[in-house]
């Protein structure tokens, strides 16, 4: 049967064969010059080249059509040409011109976004730096946020992992540099080691968007592009400085790039260094346990972070080879007076010495990453590798506390240090290997994805065990242009997972009752398990595009295999009181989706609503049981993981309005309602579901005929509705509105340019809770008014005219 | 084509509200309380209880509509590591090494279907324990799976 599709798909291919053209072209520059490398993209299709030595530029079988050409290249305006192919051979010769922005400031991203969301099924979003560093949060994902059907699982201020239209953990994959990143997703204190500064274009990916990324990808995909390469015979780099109010965080970033004819660097160093963060109380309360907060600081919130980064590679007309090292590094520490939702006493005193130190608890986390990516054109096709290596590495360290059956002094025969209380170290290695064919009015691509991954674990508490994962899989896509407004789209992928977990025993005794009575004995805490998965899935969609007109819907099956934690767990996490219990026999989560995406634009105005339905019929998801268990669980609420059938659904709704020249109005709201129709929580929601949220915002645009340029003055009124439909152990949240100022200019001091960006979130230091924020269950509010002041200077050491 | 984009809506805007009609079903969301404030009620907080004798553990359960279960949990607070989850601070002894501390993990079984219970339990405490500052954590769960904690600093004499 699969053997079937794949053929039917192939000889659709085959079939399609006729009628072609061919296209080319000489691309020179304001002097008319050849113009080597521009990029040349023919749309709609997927097709791609780059113009040779001499600037010409060719696609030698193009079916018949309209189409329209985009030349994109570093430092210039990019253009775009409609072209009508009847028969024969087309020539479009075209001069291209220096772009007003300097080097290092190239921003192509708006006309790609357009391209993108044009041949793109799925619900797609760009976003560049610029919009990064206008919305610069505490991370990455922070920065993201104000995307609709985008939101964060936060703790404190510089840790946070992504939520796709309310499912984040292991059901979004993000990507960076081509290989998917792997990290701790299923912890729900742990941040996503990515440096927002490195980090030039981001895609975010709304929907089943397994049959590209594999396993996990159920809700949808980041996916962090790396920095254009720079121009030829170029040296540069910029200076970024940032400082906020809120937790007097001081950060800068350093870039400095280069490139002779074929080879390139391009290297940055951020640090940032921030206090305990500020909330708009001065008390709050872990249960009915005050706790007075010095300065309105939440206690041991501090942190900091260190990035290196360094991509170097050759690039050439054919083939490009590029290698990107990485390292980040943070320690940032948890609020003092509650470990989880424990209360915690502290000592007052040394805490509150100094709000810019870290004591216990805090974690450390370290990610290497060294990731080649290479490609070469051939005839007709486009082939892409990635190799990676990543080794994820993280650190909790809490003071020694004997709970449940564990032994009141620690034994001086353990090697794991006393205040080591857990420890994940992850190790990856990937390969990537991908084709993009050119085939009459298809566009296919067939790929394979493989990954191992080598977990160990460490410290004296006991979350997951230590497991070993293969997966691999492979996929054909389809792009069919059917005619100029018609695109098609049709993947298939095969997907194949194994797993072997090790064997955990405890390092202390525990009392058991047993038949014979009280028994004192280690328990086994995780079996040794081997388990292997399969999944066949599928996407199908289509785009309609008209001048003003966007339409596109795709349906698809995604998939995710269990985790180990899923599997295997069987340990207390005496943080929460919850006893979390595996289920070994758990199936691979399926999940199909429905996704409808309309935009309509005018000159003036656009309107954009997205929509999807999502039926799961076996969504993992970790039961909270009435029991206690005191077997393995030492008198806890025993969190049973099971699989229930839900059901998902909801919208995103942007609209945009220019009323005046320089001013314009923005909406932008989102809504989703999930639902378990099986299981001990049957009619309950899910997990983290965001409640309904709307922006709106005011822009003002001056443009100068001198001067500074791309100023913005901008705010925002974030309206955030109500949650009361929550789920054990959640708490009700209450509607919340915070506004958000930013500001920004470029400004250009004798040959100087110098970007400037001001930001204001939480202008009226507003006291409100936020659901989906780890801190939630313990009351605390979220962060106060903070003044966020960027700066950005590029500079060119050298450029060749 | 009009009436493509007119449908997809007309679908959209469909799918959005059909499952809200008939979605009132009403979901409990209500966590179980244990009262401690009723007269009778212990230990309270900074209670006494002393070696080698039994107490009775003596608290109001109550839950909008079915309870679950109760865990006790009596350990050591030396190291004064945790704070109680009540308002009134309790007179600490210095901090010290643990030498033998009572330790206590027990079920204490409530009727099925109650909404409300209270409970008498006997809880016996050796006499050869380690005296001082000791948590009395009580987890009282519903049939929902919602969990109440109340940790109470008591004093074993």
């Amino acid at each position: 049967m699969k053997l079937t599709l794949f053929l039917l798909l192939f000889s659709f291919a085959m079939n399609a064969l006729g009628q072609n053209v061919s296209l080319s072209g000489k691309i020179t520059d304001e002097r008319n010059n050849p113009l080597p490398g521009v990029t040349v993209r023919l749309s709609p299709s997927m097709l791609a080249t780059q113009s040779d030595a001499s600037g010409y530029f060719t696609f030698p079988h193009v079916p018949a059509g309209h189409y329209s050409l985009t030349f994109s290249y570093t430092g210039y305006r990019q253009q775009v040409v409609p072209v009508h192919l009847v028969g024969g051979g087309t020539e479009v010769n075209i001069n291209l011109y220096p772009a007003p922005q300097e080097l290092g400031e190239v921003v192509v991203a708006g006309d790609r976004t357009e391209f993108r969301k044009r041949e793109e099924s799925m619900n797609v979003e760009v976003v560049n730096e610029v919009y990064i560093r206008r919305n610069l949060g505490g991370s990455l994902m922070k920065s993201l946020e104000r995307q609709p059907g985008i939101k964060t699982i936060g703790i404190g201020s510089g840790q946070s992992k992504p939520l796709i239209r309310g499912l984040g953990f292991n059901r979004v994959v993000v990507v960076e540099n081509g290989v998917k990143h792997e990290g701790q997703q299923w912890g729900v204190d742990h941040g996503l080691e990515i440096d927002q500064f490195a980090a030039s274009q981001v895609e975010l990916i709304k929907g089943a968007a397994s049959f590209v990324y594999g396993s996990d990808a159920i809700a949808g995909a980041i996916d962090i592009k790396p920095h254009p390469v720079p121009p030829k015979h170029t040296l540069g780099g910029a200076v970024d400085i940032i400082g906020k109010t809120n937790n007097n965080l001081y950060g800068t970033s350093l870039n400095l790039y280069g490139r002779k004819e074929r080879w390139f660097f391009d290297s940055r160093v951020t640090r940032l260094d921030y206090a305990d963060y500020r909330v708009p109380t001065s008390r709050v309360y872990v249960y009915d346990y005050a706790v007075d907060l010095k300065d309105n600081r939440l206690r041991n919130t501090a942190g900091h972070e260190t990035n290196l980064h360094l991509s170097t590679g050759v690039v050439e007309e054919k083939y490009r080879s590029v290698f990107y090292l990485s390292n980040t590094y943070s320690k940032s520490g948890f609020f003092a007076n509650a470990h989880g939702l424990e209360p915690r006493r502290v000592n007052t005193e040394e805490q509150d010495a100094s709000h810019r130190d870290i004591l216990m608890p805090y974690q450390k986390v370290n990610h290497f990453k060294l990731i080649n990516r290479s490609s070469f054109s051939l005839p007709g096709h486009e082939v892409e590798a990635e190799l990676g290596y990543q080794k994820n590495f993280r650190q909790e360290f809490s003071p020694y506390v004997n709970h449940g059956y564990m032994p009141p002094l620690y034994p001086t025969r353990m090697r794991t240090p006393q205040t080591l209380e857990r420890e994940f170290e992850k190790q990856v290695y990937s390969l990537n290997i991908k084709d993009n064919m050119a085939w009459g009015r298809h566009t296919l691509a067939a790929g394979v994805n493989t990954e191992y991954q080598d977990n160990s674990i460490g410290g004296w508490s006991f979350l997951v065990p230590a497991f070993r994962q293969f997966s691999a899989g492979a996929f054909l896509y389809d792009k069919f242009t059917l005619n100029e407004h018609w695109l098609l789209h049709g993947a298939l992928r095969y997907d194949y997972g194994k797993i072997k977990i090790t064997k955990y025993t405890d390092w202390f005794n525990s009392d058991v009752q047993t038949q014979e009575g009280t028994v004192s004995q280690a328990l086994v805490r995780a079996d040794s398990l081997q388990r292997q998965f399969q999944s066949f899935i599928w996407s199908a969609g289509f785009n309609y595009n008209r001048e003003k007109l966007q339409l596109k819907a795709n349906l698809g099956k995604s998939f995710r295999m269990p985790i180990a934690k899923e599997l295997a767990a069987n340990g207390v996490n005496y943080h929460y009181f919850s006893y979390e219990k595996g289920d070994p026999g758990l199936s691979p989560e399926q999940s199909y989706q429905l996704d409808v995406s309309v935009t309509w634009t005018q000159p003036k105005w656009s309107v954009q609503l997205s929509s999807f339905y999502n039926y799961f019929p076996n969504y993992i998801y970790l039961n909270p049981t009435s029991r206690h268990d005191y077997y393995y669980g030492a008198g806890n609420q025993v969190f049973q993981y099971a699989q229930s059938s839900v059901m998902r659904y909801g919208a995103e709704f942007e609209a945009k309005y220019r009323f005046l020249k320089h001013w314009s109005t923005e909406f932008l709201a989102e809504y989703l309602y999930s639902e378990q129709l099986s299981g001990e929580k049957k009619g309950y929601t899910l997990p983290f579901s965001p409640p309904p949220t709307a922006i709106i915002n005011i822009s003002y645009e001056p443009q100068f005929s001198r001067g500074p340029k791309n100023t913005y003055f901008s705010l925002d009124y974030r309206l955030t509705g109500s949650q009361y439909r929550i789920v054990p152990p959640e708490k009700k949240t209450p509607a919340s509105q915070v506004l958000n100022f930013s500001a920004g200019t470029t400004l250009r001091v004798s040959r100087q340019e110098l970007s400037i960006s001001v930001q204001a979130q939480n202008l009226l230091n507003t006291r409100y809770l936020n659901h989906t924020s780890f801190y939630r269950l313990i009351e605390l509010p979220e962060a106060g008014r903070n003044i966020i002041l960027s700066l950005k200077v590029p500079f060119t050491l050298l450029r060749h005219d | 084509m009009k009436k493509i984009i007119i449908s997809m809506l007309a679908t959209t805007l469909f799918l959005l509200s059909s499952c809200q009609g008939d979605e009132e079903e009403v979901l409990d969301t209500e966590y179980p309380v244990i009262d401690t404030s009723f007269a009778g009620a212990f230990p309270v907080q900074c209670s006494t209880v002393k070696r080698g004798e039994t107490f009775t553990f003596r608290v109001r359960l109550r839950d909008n509509l079915r309870l679950g279960s109760l865990s006790v949990d009596i350990h050591h607070n030396f190291d004064h590591h945790t704070h109680s989850t009540e308002v009134t601070e309790c007179a600490m002894e210095p901090v010290k090494a643990p030498v033998k501390p009572f330790l206590l993990i027990k079920d204490f079984p409530i009727p099925e279907g109650q909404r409300e219970y209270e409970g008498n339990y006997q809880i016996q405490i050796p006499a050869d324990v380690d005296p001082g500052d000791y948590h009395f954590l009580i987890r009282l769960t519903d049939q929902e799976g919602w969990q109440t904690l109340k940790g109470l600093s008591i004093k074993v004499q």
